[in-house]
């Protein structure tokens, strides 16, 4: 562990300069993950007649924002990034480096979360000025129990997407199959429509996935749709989630690690 | 036997889509893959109308019906697009950063045909039948349209169709100039997916962002109206009007492009 703590500041540096120097590609990024948008127009007409499942409009468009705001704060890119480099022998140097390569992505991705926040910034903004009442102060304890949450959730993502890239060492190219996850990602995860608008029967089935943790509890935290007692299951859920994919995903690492021959190695 | 004129853009285009769909039915894992993404995909994308309905009858004087037909056209749309559009010009950017546009442009044909035929996605066309499909049944659910209607709709999906590929065409000449914004067409399909809902359900200013900006309104639920029978001369002629302003106007913007393109090796 000290010696992650060691490299970190360098692998940090690395990761600002490189953000840096393609920022108006992270921008554009940025702005292609505006579906919550197109879902929120579509929610707030169906709530124009009334609350739908509990949410009223401001409830809605709350729920959107924070669900904008979280999934930023949750972006991993493993997925691509580690095809190609597993593709084009490029994960070499990786390996060459005495640390993990998980630990050099991850350092990598969470030196850009900061620049991805500001950026969200006109954007919330201009939601807040579209509608005022949406703004509401889900309580301390709420926040910083979201933002726990929050870790888990990018925590998650990372070790799914590990998974998936590390399949590709077996496959040919992984994100394909990934596309499928993140379809089935988009639909259970609270990103496209919230959790509360399920029907009774499919709700306790859903929330036991663990797509639930990569998005709908920290937004829900933060919407204060979730109380911080009501949350302890779900963050417990999460934990659990972690746990089973830090296992499976070590597992197909190890066993793919083996098998890979790109040059160089 | 070299012919002249439209007869032979047909000719160059056929002969171009044959070698395409050859070169893709050559990867076929890829080819499966494709498939089955493009097939969840569209089949998720029923997920949110579903929710939506189950809560409401109708939405602003939409029925789920209604919904899924311009959810139907959407796909259409988004598969064409992915099959067709995508996968050539995507190709253009990266001509243009590896100087193998020079080859495109000494052939003794249209270089905009020529870069617009020359791949085919044909893993992303399966959603076409299933899209048609869609269609079919939403139109099914309600008293069928009339001959009229139907010309019109097909009339505004042609039309929408064309200013859509022209919008693609229009982000691609960016690219001649600034190589690296060719993701502007990522940002390009995150606007598409606005086309699976009806416009209503925007505020104005973004209803006539996806009709004038971003098209994608004149090719889901312009047609979509039209097929309810809903549809009246401006309907209509705003439809024709963009697709012809757009076709103009990038076809300038590609010959202008082409003028100030400096080629690799001068």
């Amino acid at each position: 562990m000290s010696h992650v703590l060691r490299a970190l500041p360098d692998l940090m540096r690395v990761g600002v300069a490189g953000a840096v120097a393609y920022r108006a590609e992270l921008v554009i990024w940025i702005l292609t993950a505006t579906l919550p948008l197109v879902m929120l127009a579509m929610w707030n007409a169906v709530a124009l007649d009334g609350p739908v499942a509990g949410f009223d409009q401001d409830g809605l468009a709350r729920y959107f924002v924070a669900t904008l705001v979280i999934r930023q704060a949750t972006s991993v890119w493993l997925v691509w990034e580690m095809n190609y480099e597993i593709r084009s022998g490029r994960l070499s140097t990786k390996l060459l480096r005495p640390l993990h390569p998980f630990w050099q992505y991850a350092t990598s991705m969470l030196t850009v979360l900061p620049m991805r926040l500001v950026v969200l910034v006109p954007l919330v903004a201009a939601l807040v000025w579209w509608r005022p009442t949406l703004l509401a102060w889900p309580g301390l304890t709420a926040v910083l129990l979201a933002l726990a949450s929050t870790a888990l959730a990018w925590i998650l993502t990372f070790l799914v997407q590990a998974c998936f890239a590390s399949l590709a060492f077996f496959l040919d190219k992984t994100d394909g199959l990934f596309g499928v996850w993140f379809g089935m990602w988009a639909l259970l995860s609270g990103y496209v429509a919230p959790l509360a608008t399920f029907p009774d029967w499919a709700r306790p089935v859903v929330e036991l996935l663990p797509f639930r943790g990569m998005l709908a509890v920290p937004v829900e935290l933060l919407g204060g749709f979730l109380s911080p007692a009501e949350a302890m299951t779900d963050i417990a859920l999460q934990l659990l989630w972690v746990g089973v994919f830090a296992v499976l995903t070590g597992a197909v690492w190890r066993r793919g690690i083996a098998r890979y021959g790109a040059y160089g190695a | 036997m070299v012919r002249r004129g439209p007869g032979r853009a047909a000719q160059v285009a056929g002969g171009l889509l044959a070698a395409s769909l050859a070169t893709a039915l050559q990867y076929r894992s890829d080819f499966w893959m494709e498939m089955l993404t493009g097939l969840s995909r569209s089949l998720l994308a029923f997920g949110p109308v579903w929710l939506v309905f189950s809560h409401r009858e109708t939405v602003l004087g939409w029925s789920a019906d209604d919904t899924v037909l311009v959810l139907g056209l959407y796909l259409l749309v988004h598969a064409l697009l992915a099959g067709f559009v995508e996968p050539n010009l995507g190709a253009v950017v990266e001509s243009i950063r590896a100087g193998t546009l020079d080859f495109v442009l000494l052939k003794p044909a249209d270089a905009q045909l020529l870069v617009s035929v020359r791949r085919l996605a044909v893993g992303r066309l399966i959603d076409v039948p299933l899209a048609l499909g869609v269609i079919a049944w939403a139109l099914a659910q309600r008293e069928l349209p009339s001959g009229s209607d139907v010309l019109v709709a097909l009339v505004l999906l042609v039309s929408g169709l064309v200013a859509m590929y022209s919008l693609w065409l229009l982000a691609i000449c960016t690219s001649f100039w600034f190589v690296r914004v060719d993701n502007l067409r990522f940002l390009l399909w995150s606007m598409v997916d606005a086309g699976r809902w009806p416009l209503p359900v925007f505020t104005p200013w973004v209803r006539w962002f996806l009709t004038v900006a971003v098209p994608i309104g004149v090719v889901t639920t312009f047609p979509a109206l039209a097929l309810r029978g809903e549809w009246d001369a401006r309907l209509l002629g705003l439809g024709i009007a963009v697709g012809i302003a757009f076709a103009v106007g990038s076809r300038w913007a590609w010959r202008r492009s082409l003028a100030a393109y400096t080629s690799a090796s001068s």
